[in-house]
């Protein structure tokens, strides 16, 4: 129980960032019925890249931002390979997620990469920086739900149900898919960005299964919250994260190796699928 | 208004064509129906034409522009459709007051205002369709019934005045009741918007009491274009052309 008490607000942490990504790979699972691996690489593209722009010199923030252009753009790229030349998302995504590998030991120049000495968002106060990440997470969750209660939002949300009416309203599904990946993805390096300042150090097989946590996380939510509405749809990443975190942390204390959790990953989101009735998902 | 130059659309597998050089030319505020059994073609025309199948070859002209090449969503800004299968001219998922937003946007671009403040407007035009649904405005469409959800495609067709209006057997899936309403209604909306219209329809009573101008088609062919002494056919002079088909 102490070694429990002792991780949990790590645990917080390491969940509210796993949210972001949740909630970034909410976006094709959840409101486009098109589902997207993407992330597992922009993930990682998102935490490389800003990592090495740290080191270049530039202001965290900005490092950040162009983490997220960059994750976003890869994002596009799974877009495009799908509407222009029918390759399905999840196979389009894994391509350029391994593609990104290569990318990232090239930016690097070496499988990891230490960043203790420069400036960072974070401090190594974890109230603090628990408050950081929670406000971009549910700020990032705040602005999805207003965006999805505008017009422009209200067709977006076409796309995944309804993708024919869609057209026939004279909506441009093709730019509002490349719109939904870009955003998906730029919140998963979102995510990975703010982690590498967060450790303090970017490694090359950072965001290996992280699509899978961030899926076991948002299952987790819906179980709970259920999808109903927009607000609850949009809660569940969040929650879920917060909890499935809290799980594996658990899980550690029982004295399950960190290897193991994998498994009990993979099973978590099997017996959701399994006893839920969820397709696809 | 609407013009089609030589129209041929085939289908893998199938050994004819569907369209075997279709010519027409529908005239602004036109009301055309078209009859045809079964394979005819009719349905394929329709659908060549808002741009959900593509040519084979001709050309279609609409307002002097040519869209042979459009994409359907480019197309969807002049015409607007509603189709026989009632799931897919609405959003199930999606509240009344959101598919009706939906259909007044087309061919504008959405901007960021929140839609629920045309909350107000959507009401009054619901509440002219006399069917009481304006207070499932903020409920799912899915809980309406058949004959309720294709009054509200068709009332959303109509919304943003389409320069056409083509309608697919649009009432053929309700049953007899309902389907006279909704003609009625349709007739109504159509007139006092003089909406440029194409009807698909199997009832040749419909066919005989609305529009101006009818057309028959068979094996991919226009057979018949009547316009001038419409209203003087009656339905047995039909079914001796359709006789004449077989």
């Amino acid at each position: 129980m102490d070694m429990f008490l002792e991780l949990a607000p790590t645990g917080i942490l390491q969940g509210l960032v796993l949210g972001i990504i949740a909630l970034g790979i909410l976006i094709p699972f959840r409101l486009m019925n098109l589902p997207d691996l993407t992330g597992e690489g922009a993930y990682s593209l998102g935490a490389i890249f800003s990592c090495v722009l740290l080191i270049f010199g530039f202001p965290p923030l900005v490092s950040i931002l162009f983490g997220c252009v960059a994750g976003g753009l890869l994002g596009v790229a799974t877009a495009i390979l799908y509407l222009r030349f029918k390759v399905g998302t999840l196979l389009g995504g894994i391509i350029l997620s391994t593609m990104v590998y290569s990318i990232n030991l090239r930016l690097m120049g070496k499988p990891n990469m230490a960043i203790f000495e420069y400036k960072s968002l974070f401090s190594k106060n974890l109230v603090l920086d628990i408050a950081i990440v929670a406000l971009c997470l549910i700020s990032t969750a705040a602005v999805l739900l207003l965006f999805l209660k505008t017009e422009k939002g209200l067709r977006f949300r076409t796309i995944g149900l309804n993708s024919l009416f869609g057209e026939r309203q004279s909506i441009n599904l093709n730019s509002y898919t490349m719109l939904g990946f870009f955003i998906s993805n730029a919140l998963c390096a979102f995510s990975g960005s703010l982690m590498v300042q967060i450790q303090g150090y970017g490694d090359i097989n950072m965001g290996i299964g992280i699509v899978i946590h961030a899926l076991a996380a948002l299952m987790i939510g819906e179980v709970i919250l259920g999808t109903q509405s927009l607000q609850r749809q949009l809660a569940a990443p969040i929650l879920g994260a917060l909890i499935y975190q809290q799980i594996q942390g658990f899980a550690l204390t029982l004295g399950l190796a960190p290897s193991d959790l994998k498994f009990l990953t993979g099973s978590m989101i099997l017996s959701v699928i399994v006893f839920s009735g969820k397709k696809n998902a | 208004m609407l013009r089609l130059e030589n129209i041929y659309k085939s289908f893998p597998h199938h050994f004819e064509p569907i369209l075997k050089g279709i010519n027409l030319e529908i005239q602004e505020g036109e009301f055309c129906v078209i009859l045809g059994s079964n394979g005819s073609g009719k349905s394929s025309l329709l659908k060549t034409i808002t741009g959900e199948y593509a040519l084979d070859s001709g050309k279609i002209f609409l307002a002097s522009q040519e869209i042979s090449s459009w994409p359907l969503y480019k197309r969807a800004k002049m015409i607007s459709s509603v189709a026989q299968d009632i799931t897919k001219g609405t959003v199930q998922e999606m509240t009344l007051l959101e598919n009706m937003v939906l259909s007044s946007l087309r061919g504008k671009s959405g901007v960021l205002r929140f839609y629920h403040n045309k909350k107000d407007e959507m009401e009054s035009l619901i509440q002219e369709l006399g069917l009481g649904l304006e207070k499932y405005i903020m409920q799912p469409l899915h809980i309406l019934s058949g004959g309720q959800r294709q009054s509200i495609a068709t009332l959303m067709a109509t919304l943003s005045d389409p320069l056409l209006l083509v309608l697919d057997e649009h009432t053929s899936a309700l049953d007899p009741k309902t389907q006279s309403h909704l003609m009625e209604y349709t007739a109504q909306k159509v007139k006092n918007k003089k909406l440029t219209t194409l009807m698909v329809t199997h009832h040749l009573k419909d066919a005989l009491r609305y529009g101006d101008r009818l057309i028959i088609m068979n094996r991919g062919e226009i057979v018949l274009d009547v316009k001038e002494g419409k209203e003087n056919l009656c339905i047995d002079d039909l079914l001796q052309k359709y006789g004449a088909l077989e």
